[in-house]
């Protein structure tokens, strides 16, 4: 491989090869570089359509094979008793490749046609037959169910024993239709109509022909049980026999011509009792021989499925990857002398090697070292990184669950994410093999920063000293409550102690705790939105660098983290100043720092001197201010100047520039196969470029550009510091939803006296339990989420990212969806 | 105050068709599908639209019909989707546009049973949309009483046979007469219907189903040139609605020859251009009459892809129904051309966006 190894911070190097391929092998070529998935083709000629391109001819008999692959599944699938399929990885690799692959592939060709002819043929006499069955069922049921009707007619009439021509041929449609009986006429003068009939279909046949024949007609029908399976598609039908006595002709003619017409099927039936229970033992004759053919064919149906599904998988996979491998090839150019394809696709530099090797055909494959990729792709979603940017994602991994942890600071509610994403990642290899659904698929594909959330959770939970809104006495208090007055107010006694981590619990329960609490927590917020976006500011810088862009560092990073630090900054060391300070001991107020804030800009140089935090506070507060002044003239102007200036030099030199040096948002470079992404991706601005006109579209873009650029930021700091209150805000509504949480159903019950007071308090805690679980940590959690990814959505990318690029797809064979 | 009620039932169902209605063939499918050599490249095409593998599973000479047939069963499924989602008045609504196909599959039963065709195939041969549980029955009457006694009166379709009792025996001329008084009927009762509807509906379907009058009304006039017909009973076919009725209607009845129907027709402004540069060869009547009819189908077209764009109303259902079945003619149209090699013609369908 490369000594480099893949580094989360940037993407990977690549590199854009082209391939020239003599045709005859170009087949090969490219199924070895899918083997290796590391190639993503470009789209050589994108104005050709689809039908019209090289390997449309290969693709249709491909897809062809695919139909008849596809119809083969879904004939195993059908079969009620299971097929055995045996796994891709079970059966033997079917050789595509190679001198011998055309032959390989006519054979495959020509093995699933004659499969499927022979599958199908099978499949219309089995229909065929059933279908014989089905009707000799029913005629049973006819001949059964007619029975009784008749036996209730004339139980009293003399039963003649006479033999008709009693091989009524059932098998024969057509001669059936002629043969629809009649009656006798000698002892029985009614003449009827038998047949089946959908059961749904009762009601209006009945209603149909009473409106047809006027009322002339006696009708009986009953159900048949048991309901008929149609062999094709498995879809059961109930019928229903019916027997229609009419008189005259043309009435029975119009009933069948009714009955037909209604998807009724006739049958045969003689008057006579005797003439029927010979027609029944004929039928069911009939039945047990059609029933021995039916099911030997069904068996040799069966064992040419058990043959096809011992090859189905290796089928499958070879039309999948065949069909991949011709629009890949569609991709390709031909030469003039349509001799050899060309070929253009990215490739990681690392993996350079490893391709060339494989397109030497090298027996030995050697495993393309795949991309380590990360399960955070919470960055993603907003943006790809562009080329070679830093990546976000990388950072987010701790400042992610870190912000979320401060909205969430609670140990309880952390134990509870954490010990959730801990069995989801012990039990990894078991979940993953399961569908989870789309809510719960989510949570577990989350897992890895869930724990971590978890975990920071605690942390800040231990800070903010909560555990489901109690208080942990773990150290000495600083605060001694005594508890022998009698007064209603009980003052805190300041006892010298120091409680060593987190918030101390003397706090709890103090009604000034929430005051305190909410100034401790606003000021932590703004302290840590202030670094965050700090720190995302100077993620710029490495971009900078790694594309030559020494311009942007000063005329946009440097502007900016001045103003930033000297407004925001400044206010942060203010806030820490003011937490050192012992205000009890001190000769001033303690001094409110947000209108601190605002007078240094409404009037700067002037600081009410009972108000003054430092000495020398107005003088630090003008330099500071004029600074940010500074600043804003210096990031709107500058690169639009220095735009100009290049773009002069180069025309006084008689040049007319193709690609602006410098470009508006920065997202440029020079080297020359960037252009040529830029070209690719189709954006607008490369091919603008090319225009006479270029220059001045290139300078108006360039100050449009900084001037919004720079509304953006010197506003965006503001409402960017403001909008980390959230972390503020939501912290304490968590804090104090799982305090009324508390108190409204446990609080009250916590000493139980009799067996009441004790069931009361199991169901009480269970109550609390999974409300403290539904809403506490799943809706909470869900909220404090979603802050937490706005704020690193909007208030840190912001600040430097431009996620302009694409993802990599390469041309690879593994299977996207494992489970088939 | 449909924008304030309408979407508590209709909301969700506009927004499918809305979204159905973005899967409509645009001109650039179009020209793809004409330049197409074979019916698998015809295949290849659709599958990049919305019609998706439709055709994926058929086995490999596929017929013009097989394309009609599958494309009509996703017009159907998406129907059966919305009416089955539907609630009073958009699932009457919906009703009133099967009744249309019902008409034609009663005419062709009927027309088919005179004839002695096989009554399965003749069964096959219906519209799904028109399909009802008593149909099948209709092959057994032989006048249009007993017609209506045995079959029609349980249907929905029953109001508007009553008028054509009249009529005894069953042959072609009188069950051309029988449809097109019942579609007369059909027309004037839906017509009624969306006006009891209100609002944008009876707005937009009005206008739609004036032309559609307009239309019939014209066919009907033309067709009967140098028939049996009288002229006093080609007036009782002509709807009551439309924008060339009362007056236009009335001097219609009386037209002879083609120029009188095209200077009723010049009386309204958007019907002028019908039979605009037609005008000096009135020799050839059957090329005015394919003209028109194409003319025809593009105003209805137009109607319906304006109907689009009003919201909060239900003509959308009934100018997607319409627009799909446009585009299914033109894909079948397309096919038929590809597959009998008659190129010069292929472009003769109606694009619809």
């Amino acid at each position: 491989m490369s000594d480099d190894y893949p580094s989360l911070l940037r993407s990977e190097q690549m590199s854009l090869v082209q391939l020239f391929v003599p045709t005859e092998v170009a087949h090969d070529a490219v199924a070895e570089l899918g083997e290796l998935g590391n190639v993503q083709f470009k789209d050589l000629n994108p104005n050709v359509n689809p039908f019209q391109r090289s390997f449309v001819g290969e693709i249709r008999r491909v897809d062809e094979m695919g139909r008849r692959v596809r119809f083969f599944s879904t004939q195993i699938e059908q079969e009620k008793d299971v097929v055995p399929i045996r796994p891709l990885y079970d059966s033997a690799p079917l050789i595509v490749v190679g001198p011998r692959a055309p032959q390989a592939m006519d054979e495959l060709d020509v093995t699933l046609a004659a499969h499927e002819q022979r599958l199908t043929q099978m499949n219309e006499s089995y229909q065929k037959l059933s279908e014989r069955t089905k009707e000799l069922i029913e005629a049973r049921h006819v001949l059964r169910e007619t029975a009784v009707f008749f036996d209730k007619a004339h139980h009293q009439t003399d039963i003649r024993t006479s033999f008709d021509d009693s091989s009524a041929p059932l098998l024969q449609h057509d001669d059936r239709e002629n043969q629809y009986s009649v009656g006798t006429g000698v002892q029985f003068d009614l003449e009827f109509v038998a047949g089946t009939i959908e059961r749904v279909r009762v009601p209006t046949f009945e209603r149909v022909l009473w409106r047809v024949l006027r009322g002339n007609l006696y009708m009986n029908h009953t159900d048949i049980l048991e309901p008929f399976v149609d062999p094709v598609t498995g879809a059961e039908t109930r019928k229903n026999v019916f027997i229609i006595f009419a008189h005259g002709d043309a009435l029975l003619a119009k009933i069948r011509k009714v009955a037909e017409s209604m998807g009724a099927t006739l049958y045969p039936i003689d008057a006579n009792a005797d003439k029927r229970s010979e027609s029944l033992r004929e039928v069911e004759g009939r039945l047990e021989d059609l029933q021995n053919v039916l099911y030997n064919t069904g068996s040799s149906r069966r064992t040419e499925l058990t043959k096809i599904g011992e090859s189905l998988r290796s089928w499958q996979d070879v039309v999948r990857k065949e069909k991949l491998i011709y629009e890949t090839l569609n991709l390709f150019n031909f030469d003039v002398r349509r001799k050899t394809l060309i070929a253009e696709g990215w490739v990681p530099t690392r993996d350079i090697t490893t391709i060339q090797l494989a397109l030497r055909h090298a027996t030995s494959r050697a495993p393309a070292c795949l991309p380590f990729y990360m399960s955070f792709t919470i960055m993603d979603s907003y943006g790809v990184a562009s080329y070679q940017e830093v990546n976000p994602g990388l950072f987010a991994v701790i400042t992610f669950p870190f912000l979320f942890a401060v909205m969430f600071g609670d140990i309880g509610h952390g134990f509870i994410i954490f010990v959730a994403a801990l069995y989801m990642i012990l039990a990894e290899r078991k979940l993953a093999r399961v569908d989870l659904g789309e809510i719960m698929g989510q949570f577990f594909y989350g897992r890895y920063i869930i724990l971590l959330m978890g975990l920071f959770s605690m942390y800040t939970g231990l800070m903010y000293n909560d555990i489901f809104s109690k208080s942990l006495h773990i150290w000495h208090s600083a605060w001694d409550f005594p508890s022998n007055t009698t007064d209603t107010k009980i003052v805190g006694i300041d006892n010298g102690h120091r409680y060593s981590f987190g918030l101390d619990p003397g706090w709890h329960g103090a009604d000034n705790n929430l005051v305190f609490v909410n100034s401790y927590k606003m000021k932590m917020s703004v302290v840590l939105g202030v670094i965050h976006m700090t720190f995302a500011l100077c993620l710029q810088f490495p971009n900078h660098l790694k594309f030559k862009r020494p311009i942007d560092i000063y005329a946009n990073f440097i502007p900016q983290m001045i103003f930033l630090q000297s407004i925001f900054g400044y206010l942060v060391i203010c806030i820490l100043y003011k937490w050192s300070v012992d205000w009890s001991k001190a000769t001033t107020q303690p001094p409110s720092l947000l209108n601190m804030l605002i007078s240094m800009f409404l009037s700067p140089g002037k600081v009410d001197p009972s108000e003054q935090l430092y000495a020398g506070q107005p003088f630090v507060q003008v330099v500071l201010l004029l600074l940010a002044a500074i600043c804003v003239p210096w990031l709107l102007v500058t690169k639009p100047y220095l735009a100009w200036k290049d773009m002069h030099k180069i025309k006084e030199q008689g040049y007319v520039s193709i690609s602006g040096e410098g470009d508006g948002n920065g997202i440029h470079r020079n080297s020359s196969d960037e252009v040529l992404e830029g070209e690719e991706e189709g954006n607008g601005r490369a091919i603008a470029e090319d225009g006479d006109d270029g220059e001045h579209h290139d300078f108006g873009e360039v100050v449009i550009h900084q001037v919004i650029h720079t509304i953006e930021f010197c506003l965006g700091c503001i409402s960017h510091t403001a909008s980390y209150l959230r972390l503020w805000a939501l912290s304490l509504a968590h804090a104090q939803l799982s305090e009324v949480l508390w108190s409204m159903t446990l609080e009250a019950w916590l000493e139980p006296t009799g067996v009441f007071e004790w069931i009361v308090l199991i169901v009480m805690g269970v109550f609390w339990f999974v409300l403290t679980v539904f809403i506490l940590c799943l809706m909470e959690g869900l909220s404090a989420f979603l802050h937490a990814l706005r704020l690193h959505w909007v208030e840190a990318n912001s600040k430097h990212f431009e996620g302009g690029g694409y993802a990599f797809t390469p041309l690879t064979f593994a299977n996207p969806d494992s489970k088939e | 105050m449909e924008a304030l009620l309408f979407n508590v039932d209709g909301g969700f169902l506009e927004g499918t068709v809305r979204g159905y209605k973005a899967g409509i063939l645009t001109q650039s499918h179009y020209a793809n599908l004409t330049q197409c050599e074979s019916l698998e490249d015809f295949r290849t095409q659709l599958s990049a639209t919305d019609y998706g593998n439709f055709l994926a599973n058929e086995p490999l000479p596929i017929s013009t019909a097989t394309i009609a047939d599958k494309a009509t069963q996703i017009l159907v499924d998406q129907f059966k989707y919305l009416r089955n989602n539907a609630v009073e008045p958009l699932s009457k609504f919906l009703d009133y546009i099967t009744y249309a196909y019902m008409i034609d599959n009663v005419i062709l039963l009927i027309t088919g049973t005179l004839h002695e065709r096989d009554t399965h195939e003749l069964i096959e041969r219906c519209h799904p949309l028109g399909v009802f549980e008593s149909m099948p029955a209709l092959c057994v009457a032989s006048n249009v009483e007993e017609l209506f006694q045995s079959v029609l009166v349980e249907t929905p379709l029953a109001p508007y046979f009553r008028d054509c009792l009249s009529a005894s025996d069953l042959d072609d001329l009188n069950i051309e007469i029988i449809r097109n008084t019942v579609y007369k009927a059909y027309l004037e009762d839906f017509y009624a219907y969306c006006g009891s509807l209100g609002g944008p509906t009876a707005d937009v379907m009005q206008r739609i189903l004036s032309f559609e009058a307009d239309r019939r009304t014209v066919n009907i006039t033309i067709n009967s040139f140098n028939t049996e017909l009288s002229k006093d009973e080609r007036a009782r076919l002509f709807p009551a609605i439309g924008r060339l009725f009362p007056e236009g209607n009335n001097q219609l009845a009386k037209a002879d020859e083609i120029d009188q129907v095209r200077s009723v027709c010049e009386n309204v402004g958007e019907y002028r251009q019908f039979f605009a540069d037609a005008g000096s060869s009135s020799d050839e009547d059957s090329g005015i009459l394919s003209q028109l009819e194409d003319r025809f189908f593009q105003t209805e077209v137009h109607l319906n892809k304006m109907a689009f764009l009003q919201q909060f109303q239900y003509g959308v259902f009934y100018a997607y129904m319409k627009l799909k079945e446009q585009e299914i003619r033109n894909i079948t149209w397309i096919a038929e051309c590809i597959a009998q090699n008659a190129k010069d013609r292929i472009q003769d369908f109606i694009p619809i966006f």
